[in-house]
């Protein structure tokens, strides 16, 4: 793992329990035919050039904002580990400096997954710009400040 | 979710509208509780409770200057919220819904090739 106690201020942890056995939620990351039903929220949709699931190979697609911005999108896959783990590098562009290490893990509880995303970013102001640039895909570019107004409005009604 | 399943984080913290009210009023100064009491219009010990809540969490810090305690905001201890408003999260957050989703489709179609 290349992740440690050092990394908790750059990086972002996020755990899901999906119902479905181990090895179907691993499938359902293994083909664009799959990738392509879930991936993003809704009202995403992608287009692909190229995909490749293999330690190595490479997805090369662009997401579909609901409001009709495209965003390209980079992902290498480093380590796959069927059907426990899938680790990548999600960038914008091949070698896009910007891009972030995720590692994916499904851990199998019987009938159900648990499904962990580890997103570790190069430094803490990468995560900061990565998260400021999805607060961007959705159309809501937050700041503290703009948070601190939000959350007075809301305070006065 | 990525935050902890305790009752005791930010989310809970802003989610009272006092609680909201003191940030507000700790934003840019110090303030004494009975200086915040006075400004809400609340007594001094609903809003020490209230801020026991948001030290825990650390949103607001305190020190000691004489015989008052003086309390200030801790902006930095809103970043969850941040990050969830941002987006990182809530986008993954909404792709896993739809990942669950579409895992019950995988389950129809394999239950269907058993047969």
């Amino acid at each position: 793992m290349a992740t440690d106690e050092q990394t908790t201020d750059r990086e972002i942890v996020l755990s899901r329990t999906v119902n479905g056995p181990r090895a179907l939620v691993f499938k359902a990351f293994t083909e664009v035919r799959h990738l392509s039903k879930w991936w993003g929220p809704d009202g995403f949709t992608t287009t692909t050039r190229a995909f490749a699931f293999r330690e190595g190979g490479d997805w090369d697609f662009t997401m579909h904002g609901p409001d009709g911005t495209d965003f390209p999108n980079w992902i290498t896959f480093t380590e796959i580990t069927a059907p426990e783990r899938i680790r990548l590098v999600h960038g914008t562009f091949k070698g896009d400096p910007e891009s972030f290490d995720q590692v994916l893990t499904f851990t199998d509880i019987g009938e159900r997954t648990d499904l962990e995303m580890r997103t570790v970013f190069p430094s803490k102001a990468h995560k900061d710009l990565v998260v400021e640039k999805y607060g961007a895909i959705e159309g809501g570019k937050q700041t503290l400040g703009r948070l601190a107004a939000y959350i007075e409005k809301e305070g006065q009604i | 979710m990525a935050r902890a399943a305790t009752t005791s984080d930010a989310f809970n913290a802003i989610a009272e509208p006092q609680r909201r009210r003191i940030l507000d009023l700790l934003r840019g100064r110090e303030l004494a509780v009975s200086e915040l009491a006075g400004e809400l219009g609340l007594p001094q010990p609903g809003v020490s409770k209230h801020l026991r809540v948001l030290r825990e969490v650390e949103l607001v810090r305190v020190r000691s200057d004489g015989k008052q305690r003086l309390y200030c905001l801790n902006a930095e201890a809103l970043r969850p919220v941040q990050e969830w408003v941002g987006g990182f999260e809530r986008f993954w957050e909404a792709s896993f819904d739809r990942l669950d989703e579409y895992v019950q489709e995988l389950k129809e179609e394999e239950g269907r090739d058993g047969d």
